[in-house]
């Protein structure tokens, strides 16, 4: 073949087609074609959607990623090092306190050198909690020794997700990386943009992975992790920041390889309009952009203004500030993250650090914080940074951009009057304990008495049509008495209630993140009977203590959960279980039956749902014996009641109760708003979802449908819902299978335990 | 396939704006209508929508930034002064943000049917605007399909290089993917949205683009409350969720109730409002319809068909609601 022929077959080969996509699917599309090993995660919006759509593909057959759901972002960092250290290729993606529930595993996998990519999906870290995009989260990995791209929009996306491969598992680099892009403004902002029809363009490109020790390798031992002080520590940092040095020639590198392949440049600092600019405005991703169309303008009318925005930033591009900035008056830099008290956001320490070396350079600097969680970045806001660079001689060097005062007048509307405790403490459930058994036994007054009972929580929240939540805090609250403070794990129940400025709470509430809710309220019921202790509280304040998580709080919480367990503290932890993380559009969670369709277990030509079985909490909890374990259904009012006098009975008196409550959610289950009661039903009818308790360690079955002949099979349960109707096919027939030898397995277990009399 | 259509500004960008609400399918018409822009008729192109949590029932922007193919789209920023407006649900047009930033000579499609009255804002319109209404939740409950198939047909019909044969393949390939069963009804809808439509003249009264708004927060860092804290017990009580119904509602027929309290123990709601009678009972008043999403589940529970499920007609929850605080609102 002639050099010519070559070219021409290799073009051919590297064909690129035109995509319309958002950043989430281009990061996709691109982990798809790397052709990763595994991948573990844990969803976070906004980076929810890339397993989501990796999912989808895997469902197609259209790749083989072994994706791995981890139990918390914290467990999906360790399932990555775990992949990572065996040789082949670990991708992850997360966002907000996602990356920092699992960041002390990032420095542990830079420091033992171990490659990976991480798409970091910008979003801003809690509290309060906020979903939406700033680089509060990206800020924080600036000292976790990994490398730093940031992509600016869902082209950059792709491609640096191809580069960072290759730049990560360099020899002479040999470090994670973090592809970085914004939340939102990029990760769900569809572009027009182009991509290689075939994926072995891109696997071409990478080549094999070069991992020359591995924790696979049984032949060649090798010990990883090993202990150790001074003085060696500060060689191996040494080596780490060598590395680094390293990375500052390769990425270049790796980015002029990528350009020859794609047509697409990416220096490392992107220069705008700068040839012969004043005056700047230095701004990290989607924000850049915009300001660039405003340079546009500005100079149209005159004015000599540029744009720079870094495509890397570990290691950070000190030198290509200096000299891009050798003849420019004044800059504003842009901070999309404070970091508070240091007069200035992370960038703009950086880039006045990087100044500073230069002690020609005589340039203004002025930092602004600007676009926090989520704040549009409009072209007025770039036209005032230009404008405030232009004008920077009165003003001052640090300051916050688009904030609003306040007027003296202004206030949300009022909330209603407190509730108090005798108006709630109505003998709804009267709870004796029977001196022969030592159990409780509860009385319960009609439905129709309870009706006008004061509810704790206001009507106006912004739950779906149909939420089975609400049911079962208005049952509850119906039977509990006297005051109570609740926590809620964040989840559907917090978001739609506490909307800022507004809640529909009545009483004392609180949000902490759902990977520690169990500890939080622990430590408030210590300081309730310690201040109550010291006669700072009355005693007679009797408040109960509650906390609410969904079935996800009980994967990424269960630990602080357990902790509490062992503690035995006096509080109530109650787990509304809607078989799937729903607050963030239905990925799987550990409590989703095997075969559900799920965003993260999809359903395709070769997927069905998800492939292990449902979690057992309610068994988990009474194997830390409690003295009061519970399963109950909001579909099944008068026995849950119950349940939850007696709850509180125990809360009070001997410590915590767990209790496990089924809950409708029409949207992801697939089914009419108005199906609540029959669909759950049909899952307690086949015994999916045991309704018994557990008091002082013995198990009594409330509801048995063999007993009243209630009971059916799975699939007339599966028929009923949107997730579950792949599974009437009869390629699914031994999913159905598995599904029911489980069950049966779980509900003959419970039967004996409860005809034992020790069990 | 790939047809080239001129924009009527090749210097600028178009920008189409849709109004909706969660469940209504602004986001996916939005996704379809950019993608057949950019990948069928030469454009060059950016689509995204406002998002919440992943809910049925909230108010959801979508926007559509349309540019000529050699032009590039930097900003990620919403579209404040859109060429289009298309209002999925007229109680979105009791909001003037609705329409804020309308551009002279635009265009505004709205949801809504001939007997209910021309929306008040409408006066505040350039007499530019083509103000177009369809019926679209009428044509979607007839098809058996959405409102938003009926609602990209109406965009082909008033937007001259939006072309109704292109648009119509893809929307349809994009069903026949997912849900073939449902392809049929659907360009029946949207064949019925390109032509049902009525053109209203001389409402706008305005002659230059409307105003954008960008509404302040309530509290500011001057008088907000430290750390986030709301010392505002209940205050979702002043909300009004009436545009969470899509079309149906419970309606209470006292004389066949036996005030079993059933329907209070699935409400999700809590719109349901009891008094103590005389005989130490608790009855069933009504249903407050400021609260209610229509969810129907009341009406599957109650054993006396003392709640039914019925379309929702104009002013009809108006005048059937039951209210569970009238003291909120002064007396009215």
């Amino acid at each position: 073949m002639s050099d010519v022929e070559m070219k021409k077959g290799a073009e051919e080969k590297n064909k690129q087609r035109s995509d319309f996509l958002t950043g989430n699917d281009a990061a996709a599309l691109a982990i798809r074609d790397v052709n990763y090993d595994v991948m573990g995660y844990y969803p976070i919006t906004p980076s929810t959607e890339l397993p989501e759509a990796l999912s989808m593909m895997q469902a197609n057959g259209d790749h083989e990623i072994s994706m791995v759901p981890g139990d918390g972002e914290h467990g999906a960092a360790g399932i990555c090092y775990g992949a990572s250290l065996g040789g082949g290729r670990v991708i992850n993606a997360t966002s907000a306190n996602g990356l920092l529930y699992s960041i002390e595993q990032l420095p542990v996998q830079s420091g033992t050198r171990s490659p990976m990519v991480l798409n970091l999906v910008a979003r801003t870290v809690s509290g309060p909690l906020n979903i939406r995009c700033d680089h509060s989260d990206l800020y924080f990995t600036l000292n976790t020794g990994w490398l730093i791209l940031l992509a600016r929009d869902p082209q950059a996306v792709y491609d640096l997700n191809i580069a960072a491969v290759k730049i990560s598992e360099h020899p002479d680099v040999r470090l994670p990386i973090i592809v970085c892009f914004d939340g939102f403004f990029t990760s769900h902002q569809k572009r027009l943009i182009h991509v290689f029809e075939n994926g072995d363009t891109i696997k071409t490109f990478v080549g094999k992975p070069n991992t020359p020790i591995t924790a696979l390798d049984p032949k060649n031992p090798a010990t990883f992790g090993a202990y150790m002080n001074d003085p060696d520590m500060i060689n191996n940092k040494k080596q780490h920041s060598l590395a680094m040095e390293a990375a500052r020639r390769v990425i270049p590198e790796v980015l002029h390889e990528l350009e020859e392949l794609t047509g697409r440049s990416y220096p490392i600092l992107d220069a705008y309009h700068m040839e012969d600019a004043e005056y700047a405005v230095i701004l990290l991703n989607s924000a850049a952009e915009t300001a660039k169309e405003v340079a546009d303008q500005l100079r149209e009318k005159g004015q000599k203004v540029g744009v720079l925005s870094p495509n890397v930033i570990r290691p950070f591009p000190a030198d290509e500030f200096r000299k891009a900035l050798k003849n420019v008056k004044a800059i504003v830099v842009g901070d999309r993250g404070d970091s508070y008290g240091a007069d200035g956001g992370n960038m703009s320490l950086e880039i006045r650090a990087a100044l500073q070396r230069d002690p020609d350079n005589k340039t203004v600097v002025l930092s602004r914080i600007y676009g926090l969680g989520g704040r549009d970045f409009y072209d007025d806001d770039a036209e005032a940074f230009f404008e405030l660079a232009q004008n920077s001689s009165n003003a001052i060097a640090f300051d916050y951009y688009g904030t609003y005062k306040g007027e003296p007048d202004r206030n949300p509307p009022k909330g209603m009057p407190p509730i108090k405790a005798e108006e709630v403490t109505r003998s709804m459930a009267k709870v004796t304990k029977n001196a022969e058994t030592g159990k409780l036994d509860v009385e319960l007054e009609p439905l129709w008495a309870m009706s006008d009972v004061k509810s704790r929580i206001a009507p106006g929240h912004g739950a779906c049509p149909g939420c089975g939540i609400f049911p079962m805090l208005h049952q509850m609250y119906r039977v509990l008495e006297g005051d109570l403070v609740i926590l809620f794990h964040t989840g559907c129940g917090m978001v739609v209630t506490t909307g800022y400025p507004k809640t529909a709470h009545r009483i004392t509430y609180i949000h902490n993140l759902f990977q520690n809710g169990a500890a939080t309220l622990s430590g408030l019921v210590e300081m309730y009977y310690e201040r109550v202790r010291r006669g700072e509280l009355p005693e007679s304040s009797d408040i109960t203590f509650l906390m609410f998580s969904g079935d996800g709080g009980m994967d990424i919480g269960m630990g602080p959960a357990i902790g509490a367990a062992n503690r035995n503290h006096r509080m109530i932890i109650i787990e509304y279980d809607n078989q799937g993380y729903m607050n963030t559009g239905s990925q799987l969670s550990y409590s989703t039956p095997m075969g559900h369709r799920t965003t993260t277990s999809e359903v395709g030509s070769v997927g069905s749902g998800k492939n292990f079985h449902h979690k057992d909490t309610a068994q988990i909890f009474s194997a830390c014996h409690l003295p009061y374990v519970f399963t109950a259904s909001e579909g099944f009012p008068e026995d849950l009641m119950r349940k939850v006098a007696k709850a509180q009975w125990y809360a009070k008196r001997e410590g915590l109760v767990y209790g496990k409550i089924m809950s409708f959610c029409p949207l992801n289950w697939g089914v009419r708003d108005d199906a609540g009661q029959p669909v759950m039903q049909a899952a307690i009818d086949c015994c999916f979802f045991p309704l018994y308790e557990v008091e002082k360690g013995h198990t009594t079955i409330s509801y048995d449908p063999d007993i009243l002949g209630t009971r059916i099979p799975a699939i007339n349960w599966f028929k009923q819902m949107g997730k579950t109707k792949h599974l009437a096919k009869p390629k699914n027939a031994d999913i159905i299978k598995s599904f029911e030898t489980e069950v049966d397995r779980r509900w003959k277990r419970l039967k004996a335990m409860h005809e034992h009399e020790e069990l | 396939m790939n047809e080239k259509v001129t924009l009527p500004n090749s210097k600028k960008f178009f920008g189409i704006r849709f109004e909706s609400i969660g469940g209504l399918g602004a986001h996916a018409a939005g996704k379809i209508l950019a993608t057949t822009a950019v990948l069928r008729m030469g454009l060059n192109g950016a689509h995204f929508s406002s998002y919440g949590s992943e809910k049925k029932g909230s108010v959801v922007r979508s926007f559509i930034r349309l540019a000529p193919a050699e032009k590039l789209i930097r900003s990620s920023a919403p579209i404040e002064s859109p060429d289009v407006i298309v209002v999925f649900h007229s109680a979105l047009l009791k909001n003037p943000a609705t329409i804020a930033g309308m551009k002279a000579g635009g265009v505004l499609i709205y949801n809504g049917s001939e007997s209910d009255e021309i929306p008040e804002i409408f006066s505040q319109l350039p007499s530019t605007t083509k103000i177009i209404r369809v019926d679209a939740q009428r044509i979607a409950v007839e098809e058996k399909s959405r409102p938003n198939a009926v609602l990209l047909g109406t965009l082909t019909a008033t937007v001259p290089f939006i072309d109704f044969s292109i648009l119509l393949e893809s929307f349809s390939e994009e069903f026949s993917q997912r849900h073939p069963e449902a392809v049929a009804s659907n360009e029946k809808a949207f064949r019925r949205g390109a032509k049902e439509i009525d053109r209203l003249s001389n409402i706008g009264k305005g002659t230059d683009d409307l105003p954008i708004m960008r509404a302040d927060p309530v509290w500011g860092y001057e008088n907000a409350p430290i750390g986030g804290v709301l010392p505002l017990p209940g205050n979702t009580v002043h909300n009004d969720l009436t545009v969470s119904r899509m079309g149906w509602l419970p309606l209470f027929h006292k004389d066949k109730c036996i005030h079993c309290g059933m329907c209070d123990m699935v409400c999700p709601d809590f719109c349901l409002v009891w008094k103590a009678a005389d005989n130490n009972e608790v009855h069933l008043q009504g249903v407050d319809y400021r609260y209610c999403k229509g969810c129907l589940r009341c009406v599957e529970t109650c054993p006396t068909g003392a709640l039914t499920r019925e379309i929702e007609t104009p002013g009809m929850a108006d005048k059937h609601r039951v209210k569970l605080f009238p003291e909120l609102e002064g007396g009215a």
